[in-house]
């Protein structure tokens, strides 16, 4: 207590020191007068009293010196001279001083950009209080344990009414809807909806930006829009509040509130959310389609791990009470993990890299500072003969350093704030929407604690240095005791490049699984091959309010769904510079296909053999095998002629062919596919294998059915799937220039009709790839930095070693050495070191490229072609940076490195 | 001051004897060490160099306060004045010298 009381008073001096010198002054000038006074009146000359008094005072300056240090922070004061030294010597050096900024202002800007990521993804909460506590509870499929499905209105229930660990649950479904939006000229849009029940503010537990939630008692169609939809369709109007939207087909919707920005229940595309009753989703308890994102709230206290270990207990009884979850597990996962787990780990890898690329730099910075000491030995050795005590000397190196770190740190922050621009603008799709990044307090406070730790790392080492040099050797001959000091640089120098070969094999092999992926050909041709996706209206299906045998809900297609599908291909394929136009159930390597069990007719499978029958599925248009260029190997493709009334057929590709009937002629066998209501189909034609994901190692077995020869009655979850359908259309030029006349053509088919989405497949294809090439693309950067930065410090010792034996190379010369040997003799020095560096390098790399196992393509994290031409690469740089100062060495002239010295 | 003939302080005891001075009211540094010389009959004499940085070592620490004020003869002069923290040191002081005399009285009787 009364130590912080005397350091504010001390504090509260360095404000106020003005005064201070000016009371003292008075009371000085007090003291003597009242002393002479007292003389005088003694009987002295007012003279001789005023030269006695003074007299008698003694020193001023010391008694004043000390007053003075009663109040002050000795260090602190000691600091800013020692800083103020420092400033000095760096501004008559400025080229060690700007070499040295520019590696620390890389090593801290990367670290500080990367920490603004992780700190904005990783660290800061969630938008809603006490964020920790809000879960999702997922479904594993048994057999499939790495899945996360939705829930079935049966689990919601049995896990509500049997739980003590949440507080609130509530669970909500996406749908797609038209809505149109008030005024007289707006156009439909293509919305996705989250019906939820009532508990799911609760859990998230926020309030509206505007408005209020939905409620249990509306009696009206009320929604609530998200931020997003706020501000596009309706520019950010305060008055939203019960404006009425049009809900294609229902009808009007009030908007009772706005969601607060960031707020999201999985999907982040949510537009509206509303109303699902409990009561609704009792209706369809027995249902196990799992089209519901279940979250909760955890009761305050409870941790992940009770709460995971209650719902392993819950699993049993659930399988129990209903067939459909039999075998199935829960699972509970954290808000954050959802949402931001696959960025983690990508994430992690950057902020090494980047503390690793920071190594580097305080490695060179040690490196020059080593070699600026050496050359200041005689001004330090100086200052400790004057009186300097050594720990004064050191203190001196170590303020130097703080000035170097913290010029590097506002430095490294101007870097990262552009260097943030640029990754806000590059990876918009790869951070989450709630993210909001930043160089806020927290991000500057940690890379300000990192520079200072940079500068007791690369401030230590000379000082140590200097403490273990004899100071007054160093007086008596200044040139001897460099030796040791070169071999302390030539280590950091080797672990920079062991640094910088861990970097490099990262981001080597990465490029080589991107260019690897690159290469793989998707089976079609993708040149000038547009994707639109239009969700099919309402009137194109009706609930039947009957339950499959399954216990899914069932829908009905009605006739106008073909008929509208026709008149739209149709139409597409009339627009200019249209070749043909097909359609099918997701974009071509830009969805994911559904997969289905098959058998022979009458070969019936079981169990395991079931499993592993399965073959991607596509309902197609007769033209789609034409728009794409997909290969007709045997037999016929799909015609028009195969239409509802037909035979029913299929085509499969050349690899299910191949796994599945390997001896056989699979043309004519008659397979049942494992649709709900579908007929055994004939396979008549076999095609060529198409990639979906171009990830896939190995093709997929496919199967193709005619669209028009769907069942009619359908399970709900496949048939909404089937009410959004992908038009592929074939130019015959730029694929992209043609998006608005296609969006026109369908807006003439049917006004109500949007069109989603329209991407080239090529944009498709880049899309898959993307976070990989971002990946790449990054730790790419931080490699040329850290092959940069350790061919610098290689450089640096090179020429400060030729320097230093400018002497013995003279006599060398003198003495007969010619050109090759003298080279030689300098580079093998350096080569030596790099060599070294290399070698560890290879080692560290070997154990640490495999936490990016994960992202790799095609190769093992020890792809040996890659290390071989990562090492070739720095071995070659490593070369230059060797061969020019040597080359410089040849140029000495004999006589003027005798003399040197 | 004055003849200048005082001996060397005891190590320690100058804040205890600047502390009982001000024990009595407010005081300017002057006045400090004139009391002081003639409380001792002019056996102690405070080096005025080293008066000044000890009154500040004390306001640091939290015993004094300092105030301007006029002197007796009408000068602007600084008032030292003991605070309540001032008090309870120069009690703890008295203390503990009380003590240390007393023991070195004891140990210079017995020899």
């Amino acid at each position: 207590m009364a130590f912080w009381q005397q350091a504010g008073r001390r504090a509260a001096y360095l404000f106020r020191r003005n005064e201070f010198e000016r009371d003292l002054e008075e009371e000085i000038r007090f003291h003597l007068e009242s002393r002479v006074d007292e003389l005088e009146r003694a009987g002295m000359s007012r003279r001789d009293a005023t030269i006695q008094a003074r007299r008698e005072f003694g020193s001023g300056a010391r008694m004043r010196e000390e007053s003075r240090a009663a109040w002050q922070f000795q260090w602190f004061e000691d600091l800013l001279a020692d800083l103020r030294h420092a400033a000095r010597t760096f501004r008559k050096n400025p080229a060690f001083t700007l070499t040295a900024l520019g590696c620390l202002a890389l090593g801290i800007g990367a670290n500080t950009l990367i920490f603004s990521l992780v700190h904005a993804i990783l660290l800061s909460p969630l938008p809603y209080p006490e964020a920790d506590r809000v879960v999702m509870v997922r479904f594993t499929p048994p057999n499939r344990p790495d899945e996360r499905l939705g829930t079935n209105p049966g689990s919601y229930f049995f896990i509500r009414e049997h739980n003590d660990v949440f507080e609130r649950m509530g669970a909500v479904r996406v749908t797609y809807s038209g809505v149109i939006p008030p005024g007289n000229d707006a156009t439909t849009q293509w919305v996705q909806a989250g019906w939820s029940s009532p508990g799911l503010t609760d859990v998230m537990g926020v309030k509206p930006l505007m408005g209020r939630w939905f409620s249990r008692q509306d009696r009206d169609f009320n929604v609530v829009i998200s931020y997003g939809f706020w501000q596009r369709v309706f520019g950010g109007a305060p008055d939203v509040l019960g404006k009425k939207l049009i809900w294609v087909p229902y009808g009007a919707a009030t908007v009772t509130g706005v969601a607060p920005p960031g707020f999201q229940t999985l999907d982040p595309d949510i537009d509206v959310w509303l109303l699902q009753p409990d009561e609704n989703l009792a209706l369809a308890r027995r249902s196990p389609n799992r089209v519901f994102h279940l979250f909760a709230r955890l009761r305050p206290g409870i941790s992940l791990e009770r709460a995971q270990a209650e719902m392993d207990s819950l699993t049993a009884p659930l399988g129990a009470e209903s067939e459909i979850d039999r075998g199935w597990s829960i699972k509970i996962q954290g808000l954050r993990d959802v949402y931001t787990g696959h960025l983690r780990q990508p994430l992690l890898v950057f902020q090494g890299a980047v503390l690793i690329l920071l190594l580097i730099a305080c490695a060179n910075v040690a490196s020059l500072l080593l070699a600026q000491a050496a050359r200041r030995q005689r001004e330090l050795a100086m200052r400790s003969a004057l009186g300097s005590s050594r720990g004064r000397v050191i203190r001196q190196l170590l303020a130097e350093s703080l000035l170097l770190s913290l010029m590097g740190y506002a430095c490294g922050a101007g870097l990262a704030w552009a260097g943030l621009r640029v990754v806000r603008s590059a990876l918009p799709t790869i951070l989450p929407r709630f993210v909001d990044v930043t160089l806020n307090p927290v991000v500057l406070g940690y890379c300000l604690l990192l520079s200072l730790a940079t500068a007791l790392i690369f401030g230590a080492l000379p000082a140590v240095q200097m403490s273990r040099t004899d100071l007054m050797e160093v007086l008596r001959d200044a040139t001897r005791s460099t030796m040791r000091r070169s071999s302390l640089r030539g280590a950091l120098v080797a672990a920079e490049v062991a640094l910088a070969v861990v970097l490099l094999t990262g981001a080597g092999l990465m490029t080589n699984s991107l260019l690897r992926l690159n290469l793989v050909r998707p089976g079609f041709d993708t040149h000038g091959l547009l994707a639109l996706q239009i969700p099919f209206p309402r009137n194109t299906y009706q609930q039947t309010g009957k339950n499959t045998a399954a216990g899914g809900m069932l829908m009905e297609f009605t006739p106008r769904l073909s008929q509208l599908s026709d008149q739209i291909r149709e139409r597409l394929a009339q627009v200019p510079g249209v070749e043909s136009a097909g359609l099918t159930m997701t974009p071509p390597l830009g969805g994911t296909p559904r997969r289905f069990n098959f058998s022979e007719e009458n070969h019936p499978l079981a169990g395991a053999e079931q499993e592993a029958w399965t073959a991607e599925w596509y309902p197609v248009s007769a033209d789609y095998f034409q728009t794409l260029k997909i290969p007709l190997l045997r037999g016929r493709a799909l015609a028009a002629g195969d239409s509802e009334s037909s035979h029913p057929v299929m085509v499969i590709n050349a690899t299910l062919a191949e796994r599945f009937f390997r001896n056989e002629d699979p043309i004519g066998k008659r397979i049942q596919i494992g649709v709900v209501y579908d007929q055994p189909r004939e396979i008549v034609g076999v095609v060529g294998d198409v990639r979906q994901n171009r990830y896939e190692y190995v093709p997929q077995a496919q199967m193709y059915v005619p669209r028009v020869q769907l069942p009619r009655k359908m399970d709900m979850t496949l048939g909404l799937q089937l009410m959004v359908g992908t038009f592929v259309v074939r130019t015959k030029g730029d694929a992209a220039s043609l998006v608005s006349a296609l969006r026109k053509a369908v807006g003439e088919v049917d006004r109500t009709l949007a069109v989603t989405h329209a991407l080239t497949v090529d944009e498709y294809a880049a899309g898959q790839l993307e976070d990989l090439r971002h990946y790449t693309a990054l730790l790419s950067i931080f490699g040329g930095m850290s092959i940069l930065l350790s061919v610098a410090g290689l450089f640096g010792i090179m020429a400060h070693a030729v320097s230093q034996r400018t002497n013995e190379i003279g006599i060398r010369v003198a003495l007969g050495a010619n050109a090759g040997a003298i080279q030689g003799l300098v580079a093998r020095q350096g080569m030596v070191l790099v060599g070294i560096g290399i070698l560890f390098g290879v080692a560290a790399s070997l154990v640490l490229t495999r936490v990016i196992g994960r992202f790799l393509w095609g190769i093992t994290a020890t792809d040996p072609l890659t290390f071989g031409v990562v090492l070739l690469g720095m071995a070659a740089v490593a070369m230059l940076a060797c061969v020019v100062p040597a080359r410089r060495a040849l140029r000495i002239d004999p006589i003027l490195a005798l003399r040197w010295e | 001051m004055g003849e200048r003939a005082g001996s060397e302080l005891l190590p320690g005891t100058l804040y205890m004897m600047i502390l009982r001075t001000l024990s009595a009211g407010p005081l300017h540094g002057y006045a400090i060490a004139k009391r002081i010389q003639e409380a001792s009959r002019g056996g102690l004499a405070i080096e005025d160099g080293s008066l000044y940085p000890a009154l500040n070592r004390m306001l640091v620490k939290g015993w004094l306060k300092a105030e301007w004020g006029t002197s007796e003869n009408n000068r602007k002069a600084r008032f030292y004045r003991l605070t309540p923290d001032g008090r309870r040191q120069l009690e703890k002081e008295t203390e503990v010298f009380g003590q240390l005399v007393r023991s070195i009285q004891l140990v210079m009787r017995s020899a």
